[in-house]
């Protein structure tokens, strides 16, 4: 068991086990657009009797202002800790040895006049498993990955960064959002997103007022689900990912409205706002991706006044090669089918890809969406007046 | 207050915060000088003053504090717990591998008597039926007494030894059983 030892309770006490469970929805790369991305709590005041408060607020490490990690506790505090850096070094050093020697298998397996494909694929596998186990115990490589610090080209990053995303919440509210908002059945069968999409939209300064003022610099992280106010999304969001796959594969992105009105036929129908095909991505490179606003330009959310909540999904979907996709004109955009297009392009969401969404809803916003970007008369929308039963009564004598 | 905490579901409801102080009692008066009042004070003025945990364990303001002394640092106590579990990862591996081995070792053994002599094999492969009783046994059992009887029927080859003695921290009260001999089973 731990040694009870008088320690002062310093470098990373009881504040990290909190940390590391607040950074779960924050990203660990870098979003440089001023968000902030980490939830400092507030220090707790020290009580009468206790001389030093209970640090909260987690320290401010990131690759803006990186630092080198140290021993939590210094060689001899706790025996337990060093034999368990002894034992950890070993076990790295003999998985390291293993690795060396499947490489070279490999390498000879390749080198044959028909290496076996099946057996250089068990291989391969076992070799990215191996190169993971062996550093993933390390308290250095955890914790620089639980602190921003994640070099992305190493495969055990990789990994860490890709299971705190999976089983420290961020992928799991995602997921539910989606599910409860209905926007999986309706837009697509299923989607297993295999790769962190996040969207940034400005802040809102007030909402008092006819309109809401809206930040012009500053990007905020948008929950999925959560409601936007059209104000906010009249630009093109800033869009981060973080990408678990080392060698760059082509996404196209896709934004739409599964709850636009069709009028004709009395039903809703899907409105494409946004399409950029061909986007690469890899884990190497960098998280803000740039030039998604120059295939199908994007045409901000306008839900009708009268309409229901506006589900807004944002999806990335995974390409097998370069596609050409025709530009879809302004007054096009209505009837937009998600399915066929996914078929016809040979975008398969058994793959993986991203998702995001959130909920909007008409504002005063809105009309001026209508007058500037789609030059279109603002529809209204309401329930059809009701046929007076007593109509041909009304105004003539009752009692005669 | 003079309470016993081991008599801490015979309190009253009032009183089951271990520790609950009532400032309605000066310092140093003893309160079980008069039973009755002591209810009525406590009635009149229950106890609120709220810095322990409450009773069912849903607020302890204490815990934070006793876990920082206990565990300085999260990152060693993960580093720990990994080390650990790699550990037992190894010793595990390694039983199983072991057990691997040997269990081929048999399959291998059985296969070569297969070859070399098939009623071996047969002999090698029967099962054996651990209730099963010999004639020896049967002559012997006939001239037992009740309790010998049924020592014999409950003595089972491979089962767990009746008479084995489960190891104690002190040493019996009557001392060694030196004339103690083990009862033997009548084989063929």
């Amino acid at each position: 068991m731990l040694a009870l030892r008088r320690v002062q309770p310093w470098a990373v006490g009881f504040a990290q086990r909190s940390a590391t469970k607040q950074v779960a929805l924050a990203s660990t790369a870098v979003d440089t657009d001023g968000s902030h991305s980490q939830s400092s709590g507030e220090p707790v005041a020290p009580q009468k009797h206790q001389s030093r408060a209970i640090r909260t607020r987690r320290p401010r490490i990131s690759l803006q202002h990186p630092r080198e990690w140290n021993r939590p506790l210094a060689f001899g505090v706790l025996p337990a800790f060093d034999e368990a850096l002894k034992v950890i070094k070993e076990d790295s050093m003999a998985l390291k040895d293993e690795v060396t020697a499947l490489e070279g298998a490999i390498a000879r397996e390749k080198e044959t006049p028909q290496p076996d494909q099946h057996a250089l694929r068990v291989m391969e596998d076992r070799l990215r498993i191996l190169e993971v186990q062996s550093e993933i115990n390390f308290p250095q490589v955890r914790w620089k990955c639980a602190n921003g610090m994640a070099d992305m080209s190493k495969a055990v990053d990789r990994h860490l960064l890709e299971q705190r995303w999976r089983k420290e919440g961020a992928l799991d509210l995602l997921m539910e959002r989606i599910h409860q908002m209905k926007v999986v059945p309706d837009v697509l069968p299923d989607i297993h997103p295999s790769l962190d999409l996040r969207v940034n939209f400005p802040k809102v300064k007030s909402d008092a007022g006819l309109q809401a003022t809206v930040s012009k610099t500053v990007y905020e992280r948008v929950e999925p689900g959560v409601f936007l106010l059209p104000e906010q999304t009249v630009e093109p969001p800033k869009i981060y990912t973080t990408v678990f796959h080392p060698e760059e594969r082509l996404y196209t992105l896709l934004m739409i409205d599964p709850d636009f009105p069709d009028e004709t036929n009395k039903t809703f129908q899907t409105y494409l706002h946004w399409l950029q095909p061909n986007i690469p991505l890899s884990s190497v490179s960098p998280s803000s991706v740039p030039n998604l606003n120059t295939h199908t330009a994007y045409i901000p959310p306008h839900p009708q006044r009268g309409t229901n909540y506006h589900r807004y999904t944002i999806l990335l979907l995974p390409q097998h090669s370069r596609l050409s996709i025709h530009m879809v004109a302004k007054d096009k955009r209505t009837g937009f089918d998600v399915r066929t297009f996914m078929e016809k392009h040979g975008l398969d969401k058994n793959v993986g890809g991203g998702v995001h969404m959130w909920r909007e809803v008409w504002s005063e916003g809105v009309p001026a969406v209508y007058k500037e970007i789609l030059k279109t008369a603002e529809p209204k929308f309401g329930r059809m007046p009701k046929a007076d039963r007593y109509g041909d009564f009304r105004g003539k004598k009752r009692y005669v | 207050m003079s309470v016993s905490v081991l008599k801490l579901n015979g309190l009253p409801f009032q009183l089951r915060g271990l520790g609950a102080r009532l400032y309605s009692t000066r310092k140093g008066e003893v309160s079980s000088s008069d039973p009755q009042k002591d209810i009525i004070r406590r009635h009149l003025y229950p106890p609120n003053i709220r810095n322990k945990a409450s009773p069912t364990g849903t607020w302890r303001p204490d815990v934070a504090r006793a876990l920082q002394r206990a565990i300085p640092s999260v990152q060693a106590h993960e580093t720990i717990e990994r080390a650990w579990l790699l550990h037992q990862r190894h010793l595990r591996k390694k039983r199983d591998a072991e057990l691997q081995r040997k269990f081929n070792c048999m399959r291998q053994a059985m296969q070569e008597l297969e070859e070399i002599d098939s009623r071996l094999f047969r002999e090698a492969n029967k099962q054996e039926d651990p209730r099963a009783r010999s004639l020896a046994e049967v002559e012997a059992m006939k001239s037992m007494s009740e309790p010998e009887k049924r020592a014999v029927e409950s003595r089972v080859r491979g089962l767990f030894p009746r008479e084995l003695r489960i190891p104690t921290d002190t040493p019996p009260k009557n001392g060694w059983p030196n004339e103690w001999r083990a009862f033997q089973r009548p084989l063929a």
